[in-house]
């Protein structure tokens, strides 16, 4: 591909609406980090039983694509309550390296189990939408990028007005800052984590039914999207929501520009030297807090 | 003065005793099982042992590497370069066409694995000089990160490494029982070097150091360094464990950086036991015969007859359904059993010892 001013502003723009979908999961991510402590390795895997979950509706029911993903964002968050239910919260607050250990586990446990049900070969999920683009001159962007874009933002002011304006947003803000004292006041914490856990299975989820639409996908889409998802909060600093958008929007252009100009190998490459980079120079992340 | 008290100590302990002993039985059962399958296996578990118990060394200062696939790569490649080279240069100057084996072939052998090691520890002090300032989580993703970005310069570097189309180390020690024999010497001094480590002060700074590092630090331990001695060490034998396993398949190609080789050690640990001796072992032994049984073309084929009209979209359903079970038994084990299989394993043992004393005391 030549590198044109159209090809650049394609690769911006193509960059945005990925960055997308990894805020989605980035988001995830986060909110499980800032409320429970905990880095959830399997979150990816989440995302791809979300994409598979929404062709599956999409295929054998023959429901709308976009309509799929609310369902499937339901039985995620299912599955995300079971998954905090069985196994994290029996090693929360323990070593460190046993969360990482159960994760692992998980990954384990649902990319094997994906393959099982639903096979090794890749799949797409066909939207109403698909095949179509918008063509401006010189430049042509499918519908089903910028319909992601939308659902992200939608998604993203429905989950600031739950974090912001109620009740349970209200006790997931006390239960981050100090878990103890919110259970003094009347917290029921270990709902609050499981109520957390499967908000965040939930976004990835909705990432994972805009990604199996964009792109094809199989059982081991997950782990990159988690590793990307995981560099787009240490550079926006965990927790922070805001640091999480602004960070991933960052990474989905850096990646499209690293492999517009250096070739698809070094996209993530790329990215993982700038995480290592931020890490030496800030331990915590460029917004991160300072620890101990 | 210290090393060589835990060494006397060590070699009177009665672990180091089961070691030697089982070891020994060891080195004879392929020749009495004549069976080139059991001595495949055998051979593997053994190079996996190393490389799961430098993992293991790694984790017991508090440090989870979830790229350790970098380093066995790293190892991998340099050995079987070097050895190429070396082999070239001396095939050159005596004027034959092929490597003569022998006593040369087997110590050049030798070098190169522990060059393998070496240029393997030295790329991992690198890394952790970056890494000793980490929390888990960001340790775990820089080390998995290295891990994709090595994996992404081999390729780059393909003149250099030939990583994308993969090749053949050249043969220096024959395939079969010398190499099995090589292998359990590496394995046997390797696993007693990182024994001894752990149980030296180091070894117990590296355990202050897992079990409350702002304590550690309190109490005058330098975390930074013994962080840092951790990942040399541990690096240096995933880089001997990378040569071994390219030489022993007589295949290195950039799969080797895979995500699936970094997890492999973890798992093998955590089943058999973190921050044991015998708990790589076990985790080796559980998972590497797991792989090679499925891997066996009647296992396949008994498996697709019987299990393949359930999941009709795979061709070959032993493994996943295989590590569907070994997920599971991954978090039940951090569940229930954190110190994974080997303390079973040991009052198994004990079990199986204090029924002689009783069987003694009858008869007495």
């Amino acid at each position: 591909m030549d590198i044109t001013a159209p090809t650049i502003i394609l690769t911006l723009i193509w960059g945005v609406a990925i960055g997308c979908v990894y805020i989605l999961l980035a988001t995830g991510l986060n909110i499980i980090f800032g409320v429970m402590k905990l880095v959830n390795f399997a979150h990816g895997q989440l995302l791809m039983i979300g994409a598979y979950l929404t062709w599956t509706i999409t295929y054998s029911a023959g429901l709308n694509a976009y309509a799929a993903i609310l369902i499937s964002m339901l039985v995620v968050a299912l599955i995300g309550v079971a998954v905090e239910r069985l196994t994290f919260r029996r090693v929360l607050g323990g070593d460190k390296l046993n969360e990482i250990f159960v994760s692992l586990g998980l990954i384990y446990i649902f990319e094997n189990a994906a393959m099982l049900i639903w096979g090794a070969n890749s799949k797409q999920i066909i939207s109403p939408l698909g095949g179509m683009s918008l063509a401006l001159p010189s430049i042509s962007i499918t519908y089903d990028r910028i319909v992601a874009v939308f659902v992200v933002v939608a998604t993203l002011i429905a989950f600031g007005l739950l974090i912001q304006k109620t009740k349970l947003g209200l006790a997931m803000r006390a239960t981050s800052q100090r878990n103890s004292t919110a259970m003094l006041m009347g917290i029921n914490v270990e709902t609050i984590y499981m109520l957390t856990f499967a908000i965040g299975a939930a976004l990835a989820a909705v990432a994972g039914g805009l990604y199996g639409i964009i792109f094809s996908f199989d059982y081991q889409v997950g782990a990159l999207p988690t590793i990307i998802a995981f560099a787009i909060i240490i550079l926006g600093g965990l927790g922070s929501i805001k640091g999480a958008i602004i960070g991933g929007l960052l990474y989905g252009i850096v990646e499209q520009l690293a492999t517009l100009f250096f070739g698809g190998v070094w996209g993530s490459a790329v990215a993982f030297a700038m995480l290592i980079v931020v890490l030496i120079i800030r331990p915590n992340g460029i917004f991160g807090e300072k620890g101990e | 003065m210290q090393i060589k008290k835990s060494l006397t100590s060590f070699l009177r302990s009665k672990g180091f005793q089961i070691m030697l002993g089982s070891l020994a039985i060891l080195a004879i059962i392929p020749i009495l099982a004549n069976n080139n399958f059991f001595l495949y296996v055998f051979t593997l578990i053994f190079v996996f042992a190393i490389y799961a118990s430098s993992w293991n060394l790694l984790a017991n200062s508090g440090q989870g590497s979830l790229g350790h696939a970098a380093f066995l790569g790293i190892g991998g490649f340099s050995s079987a370069l070097i050895g190429g080279s070396i082999s070239s240069a001396v095939i050159a100057s005596l004027g034959v066409t092929k490597m003569p084996i022998g006593v040369l072939s087997v110590l050049i052998q030798i070098v190169v694995l522990l060059l393998g090691g070496l240029l393997s520890a030295g790329i991992g002090f690198l890394i952790g000089l970056a890494c000793v300032r980490l929390k888990a989580w960001y340790l775990a993703m820089v080390t998995f990160g290295f891990s994709v970005i090595a994996g992404t310069l081999s390729s780059q570097l393909d003149p250099v490494t030939n990583g994308i189309n993969g090749f053949a180390p050249t043969t220096l020690v024959p395939s079969g029982y010398p190499f099995y024999i090589l292998v359990i010497s590496f394995a046997v001094s390797s696993i007693t070097a990182m024994s001894l480590i752990m149980k030296s002060r180091m070894g117990l700074a590296f355990r202050a150091i897992h079990g409350n590092e702002a304590e550690a630090k309190m109490i005058g331990i330098n975390t930074a360094k013994y962080k840092l001695i951790a990942f040399v060490i541990s690096t240096f034998f995933a880089g001997i464990a990378g040569g071994l396993y390219a030489y022993f398949i007589r295949f290195i190609q950039n799969d080797v950086f895979s995500p699936a080789n970094s997890f492999l050690p973890l798992i093998m640990t955590v089943i058999g036991g973190l921050g044991t001796t015998t708990g790589p072992i076990i985790g080796s032994i559980f998972l590497v015969s797991l792989q090679q049984t499925l891997a066996l073309p009647s296992v396949v084929e008994t498996l697709r007859s019987s299990l393949g009209t359930f999941f009709p979209g795979v061709s070959n359903v032993g493994p996943p359904i295989a590590f569907l079970v070994v997920g599971i038994i991954l978090v039940l084990i951090v569940i229930f059993s954190p110190k994974g299989l080997a303390p079973l394993f040991r009052k198994f043992l004990n079990y199986l010892t204090s029924e002689d004393k009783t069987k003694r005391a009858k008869k007495q």
